[in-house]
């Protein structure tokens, strides 16, 4: 059969020499089977060269005629280099390359049996003949890789092998036709043996050939040399496009050992087995910085299984999901899987690799805090479980979670801002795949001595600055939450210390702008801010805030859209309740004499706003409650007049103006009214501040 | 079997057939040999499937590598399950036609939209095609 065939090539007369020398070293390592393979693909390209360039081979095609294919010639002897006219684009290393290796499309001659007699020759050599082709949508689009028949999805079912085989195998014959394609994976027959091993000198890293797919797809491109696809790329300009060239075995012709070498594994009866690879090959494959998968790790069959060896501290499962885990391998590898020819392409080692990746991503210090889910989900998995073996064993301990100690990565800024450049360069790695750039941090960058910013620019800075602080101050809220916890005496006070600091940065951060606090008081994520600080700072810097407040009360109501500054009463409240009684006056001071505004319009202002109002009452409220305690009140010079004169300001005006509904009221502001003022105006008052309210305020 | 649950890993999905949807609204069926930690997709035998209407077409495209950012959607195709008999596969030069035609109207539309807005005074400023945070 195989002489038959050789004949067969012998036969045609255009062939020179050379071919009988390629023949000569095929014959040593040929395969009778692959020639059997070959044949039959034979068959196949003669009838879509038929189809593409039609029966009719012996019409000659000028060059006037575009043409949409070019077939390559035979090589020249060897002896014998011609000279391309300049307009011909086989480019020199494709004669070097048929010169040196002195190949012989042979098997191409097989392939036009189908009667393509021989063209005009033109005066380049490399050119048997040009035909004028049908523009298929191949050649309009050359990402298509056959369109003679619509691939239907029984070409994916790989219920048996010969129905696989065969499909995939006229795929493959007109899949080489596509210009974009370069090269199938080459697959290797099952009883072949490679023979050849080869240096590792080759640069690419394609050794991913490890997993042999098995069965069909030209075998015939790739002889018994596989991994024709790193061969291919290596040499350039070797394919014209659309050129039944590609079917041939070129690579199998080329001299590996001379120019390229890359090492290629022996092949293996299964193909799920992982080839071992040498120490060089790793190198390649996975590149400088990426993480290597351990050398210990020795790669198995299953991919699950080496897993299972539990990578030490780096990553840390919850004991329960251990067990889960050791289960479900064991069922999974009673699982027999359907037979595909292309499986395992990514090997045990790989996937495990990106599991790893993806748990060192997952490493965490506080892992209740950051996966609170996947604990939760796990402890009451385990509550259940131990709630079931209640009753069948003695009630086991359930394993307790390890904290794990992990050093995490340093972290390093996502994103890059190179000097002068408009924008910001987003670094995507694996920790981060994918950062938002934010468009603040450019700005400042850009014009840092710049002090004249825009408004927006401005309103964008303390947008961020909010944000930025917000993040502080959740984690000062959490440690806050964690002081709970019994904590080990150093630790605790470390955490203090530690909140400590975070506290006064987000007080010193809000200062630094203005001087005050106004930029974010005005904004209402700055109130909530503002609100859930306060009750984290000293005595002295929440007064300053306070004193903020009331000094600009009535710009603080005015650009109240939102409504968001009773969120700042609760907090205010206990504030002013560690007053004394001459802060207290300082603040109801200033509270009535705004700059702009006269007393009288102040506390209108403020009775027309709830904050303002419910600020108000608290403020007159403390008051009372100090005058009436009995405690020593030390006050300054002039502060008793000042309140008695405020009392009667405010009463003044919450008995004539409407009221609105404040936030909270307090109880005793009609006793203290009660001491000031006659009965008259208190009923006045009470009468005001009940319709407002709608519910009685003590009686007098 | 996925061995850090409250996560997303592609690991189980290889050498399964899949299907996916790219962010230029490509949609490609293939089978899923490879990934990194990106998601980034080797694909296999890959397919690329046009709808217009109830029909749809298959282009074969070999092997494809999707970087991981254009992936929309991705999910494991039941080989065993039937495919749906209201969808009408037709050859690739029709369904590219159908494809054209589609976009044809679409801009026709879209012209006599901007045009009639224009006419009152209004415009839609052109959607900017990257994602908003």
């Amino acid at each position: 059969m195989c002489d038959s065939e050789q004949q067969q090539e012998v036969s045609e007369p255009q062939w020179p020499e050379n071919g009988e020398q390629w023949r000569d070293e095929e014959d040593q390592t040929m395969d009778c089977g692959l020639l059997e393979v070959m044949a039959e693909e034979d068959e196949d390209i003669n009838v879509y060269n038929q189809e593409t360039f039609g029966t009719d081979m012996d019409t000659d095609v000028t060059t006037d005629k575009p043409s949409s294919s070019v077939q390559l010639p035979p090589t020249p002897p060897p002896s014998d280099v011609q000279p391309l006219p300049p307009h011909r684009t086989p480019p020199p290393p494709r004669q070097r390359l048929q010169h040196q290796c002195g190949f012989v499309p042979g098997q191409r001659g097989r392939g036009y049996r189908g009667g393509q007699g021989r063209g005009q020759m033109f005066e380049d050599p490399a050119v048997i003949r040009m035909v004028e082709g049908r523009p298929s949508l191949k050649s309009l689009d050359s990402a298509i890789v056959d369109c003679g028949f619509a691939m239907h999805r029984n070409a994916f079912i790989h219920n048996n092998n010969d129905h696989s085989y065969r499909k995939s195998r006229r795929v493959s014959g007109s899949i080489l036709q596509d210009s974009a394609i370069v090269c199938v994976i080459g697959h290797r027959g099952r009883d072949q043996q490679l023979n050849c091993s080869l240096d590792s000198t080759f640069p690419i890293a394609f050794g991913t050939r490890r997993a042999e797919p098995r069965g069909p797809c030209s075998r015939r491109v790739f002889g018994r040399r596989g991994a024709s696809q790193v061969n291919i790329l290596a040499t350039p300009g070797a394919f014209a496009p659309g050129s039944p060239f590609l079917r041939q075995p070129m690579t199998s012709r080329l001299p590996f050992n001379q120019t390229w070498g890359f090492t290629f594994p022996p092949n293996r009866s299964c193909p799920s087995t992982p080839q071992p690879l040498t120490p060089k090959m790793m190198q390649l494959r996975f590149g400088t910085n990426s993480p290597r998968p351990s050398p210990f790790y020795s790669p198995s069959s299953n991919p699950v299984q080496p897993f299972s060896r539990c990578p030490g501290p780096v990553t840390q499962l919850h004991p329960q999901h251990k067990r889960l885990l050791g289960q479900k391998q064991r069922m999974f590898q009673r699982k027999s899987e359907g037979w595909d020819p292309y499986c395992n392409l990514m090997t045990a080692k790989e996937k495990e690799w990106i599991i790893r990746l993806q748990m060192i991503q997952l490493q965490s210090e506080n892992p209740y805090h950051e996966d609170y889910y996947y604990q939760e989900y796990y402890r009451r998995i385990e509550a259940k479980m131990a709630e079931e073996e209640l009753g069948i064993k003695s009630k086991r301990e359930p394993p307790k979670l390890t904290t794990p100690y992990i050093t995490k990565t340093d972290a390093y800024a996502p994103v890059v801002h190179i000097e002068g450049s408009l924008g910001q360069v987003a670094v995507s790695t694996c920790y981060s795949p994918r950062r938002a750039i934010s468009a603040v941090h450019a700005v400042q960058a850009h014009c840092p001595f710049e002090e004249q910013k825009d408004n927006k620019q401005q309103r964008l800075e303390v947008l961020n600055k909010i944000e930025m602080l917000f993040m502080v101050l959740l984690e000062v809220e959490e440690s806050e939450r964690m002081k709970t916890t019994v904590l080990p005496e150093t630790e605790e006070r470390r955490l203090m210390e530690k909140t400590e600091r975070k506290v006064e940065q987000i007080y010193s951060e809000l200062q630094s702008h203005s001087g005050d606090f106004l930029p974010f008081l005005l904004i209402s994520k700055g109130k909530r801010l503002l609100a859930r600080l306060l009750p984290f700072l000293k005595h002295e810097s929440a007064g300053k805030i306070l004193h903020v407040v009331i000094c600009n009360l009535p710009t603080l109501m005015n650009k109240d859209s939102e409504e968001t500054l009773p969120v700042l009463y609760p907090p205010l409240r206990n504030v002013i309740g560690g007053l004394t009684f001459s802060q207290l006056i300082a603040i109801l001071k200033d509270l009535t004499s705004s700059e702009s505004l006269s007393t009288l319009e102040c506390l209108t202002q403020a009775c027309q706003n709830k904050f303002g109002l419910s600020l108000l009452y608290a403020l007159l409220s403390h008051g009372e409650k100090l005058l009436s305690s009995g405690v020593p009140l030390e006050p300054s010079i002039g502060d008793f007049e000042m309140w008695t004169e405020i009392i009667f300001q405010v009463a003044g005006q919450l008995s004539q103006c409407s009221l609105v509904e404040p936030l909270l009221l307090p109880s005793n502001l009609l006793t203290l009214f009660c001491r000031y003022l006659d009965k008259r105006t208190v009923h006045q008052l009470k009468n005001n501040m009940e319709s407002a309210t709608g519910f009685l305020a003590l009686p007098s | 079997m996925n061995y850090v649950p409250g996560t997303a890993s592609l690991i189980d999905d290889i050498d399964k057939k899949h299907l996916v949807l790219l962010r230029d609204g490509r949609t490609l069926i293939g089978f899923l040999r490879s990934i990194d930690q990106f998601a980034n997709l080797v694909f296999h035998q890959t397919v690329e499937r046009i709808h217009v209407g109830k029909k749809f077409g298959d282009i074969p495209r070999g092997i494809f590598i999707v970087r991981g950012e254009n992936v929309v959607l991705l999910g494991e195709i039941d080989v065993e399950k039937p495919c749906d008999a209201v969808l009408q596969q037709v050859s690739i030069e029709e369904i590219l036609e159908e494809q054209r035609l589609q976009q044809q109207t679409k801009q026709e539309t879209e012209k006599v939209k901007l045009q009639v807005l224009k006419d009152r005074g209004l415009s839609i400023p052109k959607a900017d095609n990257l994602d908003e945070y």
